[in-house]
């Protein structure tokens, strides 16, 4: 018996285009041939698109030489800034906007590796706004050039503890400009701030209540708190492996692993979660909510630093200067650190414009003394990296 | 048989060549005429298939052996993430991990949706269509939406724990631990996901039954139930397993939703992909797992075809 489905499909279009894609199936084409062709076509394609990532990165890497540079006013003045979402709010640009500029184009990354490849796959834009350990990763693709520092008037205010975090090989490739720190958050109505350590993440008296998010970093937090002997940015094997096998020990303990933000600000609101690993932000948020406190462990605080990176082929390099300096501005600073709740590099705030709670949290009334070690540990690039990110996964999977 | 009988015999053999070659010139032009349009009509989607499938697999491949690198630190053809891969200590068992989860996800779909399809197409009569699409019309909705809606809902202050708080079933501190960061909710909220897709070819299926069969069943003094398991079941299987595979296949690589909703012990294939590609930029490690499950489920699919070909069902 014919099933339905069969006498169905053999009428009307349907069955014309299938008895016409059977008979290209059983010609001399055939199936084969078919497959042939397009595995063929494939390569030639695969091919193609090889040689024109290559023509890309050979392009990349040539750069524009200081004295083929046109004078502003030459330029073609259409700023093109890849960001992350929000960072395109006007008042972060404002000066740029009042000194007639027009305003620049904005396209958004959700990640920096996610930004890294696009780029190197032929993306282009002026500026973009990576944090600093990845600096390095771009200049080894060839894809940014480093910034006149003498064209960004206030690049003398940033933050030199900062501003070492953007320079590679002697070069400022990173103007940095806001920070933050990755610390603990916890509550108090049920946590000890006196401890102020990250062992508060894998404490066992805090089973089912301690957050993570889903970074290795949490394999560093674990490494300041053993005291392990080589350095948290290079481990050695040993050391990455008493680091794994310590979180996987403390999984036990965890609620979640976090990777919506927002996902983590409402557990420690609805007292889900005691002890998370939190941005200082979340402090800003929830001071007046709940009990909270914002731990800036002893072992030293790891911190996040993030700046403007300028385009190797950058076709509007005084624009782009022009946009970094109304971002290292003491207005911008003051407004970054009120409404979001980040620091921002310049040192030239005014401290009485700030909330004070958040002055003291960020250590703002000495930035310099509070971003350099041993204090704060500002991420840096991993040189085995893929070591780290396999101890994770084990972790993770465990 | 005279000369002339013979001569006329002759000229018709001739004629009638003359009418074979002609009608074999014919039929050959058709047949190119055919093979022509054919090659035309599939051009498109072969191109289509080749430009944004093989290409991106081809390159995927390339990634994974190192013959094309992204960083400089990345080693040139290379097998090493293909041993990380097939002998490092978690991955393959993370990869029988998704696979459990994908067959867990995909029966239960398949057995919640069969119903739905069943009544859509027998029983529901002339308002079959709307009732389809009143099931469709939440899921056009974004995924992500719904999953984080659902959230809303198992999670420890969420509707299913505050109702159970307020009608005295759980007391004020208490909530059902596995409702939420469980692996019972990523089966919950995947299959919530993919019942209405699963319940389309299903439906497509049964609505295409010959109903004479069901009747003839009847006649021969069959219950119910007998027709259902003898004539029903097995004709509608090829939508039954097409269902399957249209669920098994994305959910192995699934990561989005034990990212959002599985807690720290629901670490799938999907993630460990995902990690390697995004947070790790460790692409060649990242291809090699890319590819091994495009690899697998290309052998599952062929096993699908092999042993569950839709006719062999049906018949």
């Amino acid at each position: 018996m014919a099933p339905p489905y069969d006498a169905l499909s053999s009428e009307g279009w349907g069955g014309v285009m299938r008895s016409e894609l059977d008979g290209l199936m059983r010609t001399p084409l055939g199936r084969r041939a078919l497959l042939r062709y397009m595995g063929a076509a494939a390569l030639l394609g695969g091919s193609g698109v090889l040689a024109a990532c290559r023509r890309e990165a050979t392009r990349n890497t040539a750069g524009t030489t200081p004295t083929s540079r046109a004078p502003i006013d030459e330029e073609p003045g259409d700023l093109k800034v890849f960001e992350w979402a929000g960072y395109d709010a006007k008042w972060i640009w404002r000066d740029y906007a009042q000194d007639g500029f027009d305003d620049p184009k904005f396209a958004f990354f959700t990640n920096t590796e996610q930004a890294i490849a696009k780029t190197a796959g032929g993306y282009t834009w002026d500026i973009s706004h990576p944090e600093t350990e990845y600096v390095q990763d771009y200049v080894e693709l060839g894809l940014i050039q480093p910034w006149d520092t003498s064209l960004i008037p206030n690049f003398v205010d940033l933050n030199p503890a900062l501003e070492e975090h953007g320079q590679f090989e002697g070069e400022q490739y990173n103007i940095v400009l806001d920070w933050g720190y990755s610390g603990v958050i916890i509550r108090t109505d049920h946590v000890d701030p006196s401890i102020n350590s990250y062992s508060y993440l894998f404490d066992d008296d805090l089973e089912g209540r301690i957050s993570w998010f889903d970074t290795p970093a949490i394999l560093q937090q674990a490494g300041l708190v053993l005291a392990i002997e080589s350095s948290i940015w290079d481990m050695s094997a040993e050391d990455l492996q008493t680091c794994k096998e310590y979180c996987i020990e403390k999984k036990k303990n965890l609620h979640s692993i976090w990777v919506d933000y927002t996902q983590m600000w409402d557990d420690v609101r609805q007292d889900n979660v005691w002890a998370a690993y939190s941005w200082q932000d979340t402090y800003a948020w929830l001071r007046e909510e709940v009990p909270v406190q914002y731990i800036k462990p002893k072992e030293g605080v790891l911190s996040w630093a993030e700046g403007l990176i300028l385009f190797a082929d950058s076709q509007n390099y005084h624009h782009a200067h022009e946009y970094a300096d109304a971002w290292a501005s003491p207005e911008v600073g003051t407004r970054m650190t009120n409404a979001w709740g980040y620091g921002h590099a310049n040192t030239q705030i005014d401290l009485s414009d700030l909330d004070q709670d958040l002055v003291e949290v960020f250590g703002l009334d000495d930035p310099i003394a509070a971003l350099s070690e041993p204090n704060s540990l500002i991420f840096r690039h991993l040189p085995n990296r893929d070591s780290y990110n396999r101890a994770w996964d084990e972790v993770k999977a465990s | 048989m005279g000369r002339g009988q013979g001569v006329l015999t002759a000229t018709g053999t001739a004629v009638e060549a003359h009418e074979r070659a002609h009608l074999s010139e014919e039929a050959r032009r058709a047949r190119r005429r055919a093979r022509a349009s054919t090659l035309g009509l599939a051009s498109s989607p072969v191109g289509y298939l080749v430009l944004f499938f093989l290409v991106p697999v081809i390159l995927v491949a390339m990634y994974s052996v190192g013959a094309l690198t992204l960083l400089p630190k990345d080693e040139y053809l290379s097998l090493q993430p293909w041993r990380d891969l097939l002998f490092g200590s978690i991955y393959l068992g993370v990869f029988w991990r998704s696979v459990q989860m994908a067959l867990i996800v995909s029966v239960g779909a398949v057995l919640l949706a069969y119903p739905i399809a069943y009544v859509l197409a027998l029983v529901a009569g002339g308002r079959k269509y709307t009732l389809l699409l009143l099931i469709i019309a939440p899921f056009l909705t974004s995924y992500l939406l719904r999953v984080l809606a659902l959230r809303v809902i198992l999670q420890e202050e969420g509707v299913v724990n505050s109702f159970l708080r307020t009608i005295g079933a759980l007391g004020a501190d208490q909530s059902i631990g596995w409702l939420y960061n469980s692996r019972f909710a990523v089966y919950f909220v995947l299959i919530y996901v993919w019942i209405p897709f699963v319940a389309l070819p299903i439906f497509v299926a049964l609505d295409n039954l010959d109903l004479a069969l069901l009747e003839a069943s009847s006649d021969l003094g069959a219950s119910r139930w007998r027709t259902f398991r003898s004539v029903t079941l097995p004709l509608s299987m090829p939508g039954v397993i097409g269902a399957f595979i249209f669920v098994f296949i994305p959910t192995i690589g699934e990561y989005i939703t034990p990212l959002l909703v599985g807690g720290p012990d629901n670490f799938m294939f999907g993630n460990a992909i995902q990690g390697a590609f995004l947070a790790g930029f460790d692409w060649q490690f990242g291809s090699a797992m890319s590819m091994f499950l495009v690899l697998v489920v290309m052998a599952l699919i062929a096993i699908f075809g092999r042993y569950l070909n839709v006719r062999t069902v049906s018949e």
